[in-house]
């Protein structure tokens, strides 16, 4: 399948292709994690199957915290301060629940 | 223990297929299916449900940044509403009402319920003038509709409602644990004048973040119990991908068709919970 993009058009849209990049590399490595630990848990291994699920699903948490810390960065460089500001916000309001949430 | 893993990895695609085409994050799908299915707690069914919500959004947001189905810009503005309200709804989870909220909140999803039927003829919706906020950060869009065949450009306006409606949808997120995207559908598409496909995509990308915070607190909590999660979130995963490739050949009416049965059977079951003596 090929898809014909116009290169004026990616040259005025980069953050989407950034952010579409960082994410498939988050779910591809999730993804291989996850399908090797499965199968070793399938075939008995019982010590290394959970932690290589357990880094899988942590790779995978960890996505969208790094997407938006990326959306950040290139609003920042692109000097669009609004939405770097509304980033910030949305990863302090992130970064709040986690902290208030394992106190209690 | 096989035929378990293949089950649940089989629900997973179920769910992530959903999830995708619909905005949802599918714990609608995955939470009874684990809990009912197969014994399991609702702190491990929740807890899986909530890493699946970041499969589901990562999965699909893929597919739909390159095809610009996801507007970038109108989802971190309206992430400060859902992160914020996410926040809030943990925080004041003790102090609060849960059944006062889920009467509240299952009739607002009522009657979106019914605005979504009342207006599923109108092709052509009337044109959309873009609010100051809207114009002053450029939060209109353009997408290849592949359905359609045609370049969709549209507006967005009702900026600030939007995003108090976001800060609510959060703030339920956290206090009732629901509505990861079917608050967040029906307020871009109804409220902000964005089309539904747009909606959906944006709604798809936005919950992936409201998830991160309260993965990581079930995960701190060892609520994550890998055997479950693993196989269940690596099919949301394959199915969100797979999801994404079908919404975008879905005309966007028969995507509305989907999505209000599971609105109204939301709704219900939220009035339900809210009013059922305990």
């Amino acid at each position: 399948m090929v898809v014909a993009i116009e290169p004026e058009e990616k040259a005025e849209h980069p953050i989407e292709l950034v952010l579409a990049r960082l994410l498939r590399l988050g779910s591809l490595v999730a993804a291989a994690l996850l399908a090797v630990g499965i199968a070793l848990m399938v075939l008995g291994q019982t010590v290394l199957a959970p932690k290589l699920i357990t880094a899988g699903l942590l790779v995978l948490l960890g996505t969208p915290v790094l997407r938006v810390t990326a959306a950040a960065v290139i609003f920042v460089k692109e000097r669009d301060w609004h939405f770097a500001l509304f980033s910030l916000v949305v990863l302090c309001a992130v970064a709040a629940g986690i902290y208030f949430g394992k106190g209690m | 223990m096989v035929i378990t893993f293949i089950t649940i990895f089989a629900i997973g695609i179920a769910a992530g297929v959903v999830g995708a085409i619909l905005g949802l994050g599918g714990g609608i799908i995955i939470v009874p299916a684990l809990t009912l299915g197969f014994g399991m707690s609702m702190r491990t069914a929740v807890a899986a449900s909530t890493v699946c919500i970041i499969a589901t959004s990562t999965g699909a947001a893929v597919a739909f940044l390159r095809d610009r189905l996801t507007n970038t810009r109108v989802a971190i503005w309206l992430e400060m509403g859902t992160s914020l309200g996410a926040l809030t709804g943990a925080l004041v989870a003790a102090l609060v009402n849960q059944r006062v909220l889920f009467v509240l909140f299952g009739l607002l999803l009522a009657y979106s319920a019914y605005n979504m039927f009342r207006t599923r003829k109108e092709h052509t919706r009337p044109e959309v003038v873009p609010d100051a906020i809207s114009s002053k950060l450029r939060l209109g869009g353009s997408y290849y509709d592949k359905a359609l065949g045609r370049r969709v450009e549209y507006q967005v306006t009702r900026t600030l409602p939007g995003l108090i409606i976001m800060y609510f949808s959060g703030a339920a997120a956290g206090l009732l644990g629901i509505g990861a995207g079917i608050f967040k559908v029906p307020a871009m598409d109804q409220v902000m004048g964005m089309p539904f496909k747009a909606s959906s995509a944006t709604s798809n990308f936005m919950i992936g973040v409201t998830a991160a915070s309260g993965a990581v607190v079930y995960f701190a909590r060892g609520d994550v119990k890998p055997l479950v999660a693993g196989p269940v979130v690596l099919g949301v995963l394959l199915g969100a991908i797979l999801g994404a490739r079908l919404m975008m050949r879905m005309p966007a009416s028969k995507i509305r068709l989907f999505f209000m049965p599971i609105l109204a059977y939301t709704a219900i079951e939220m009035i339900y919970k809210g009013v059922k003596w305990w």
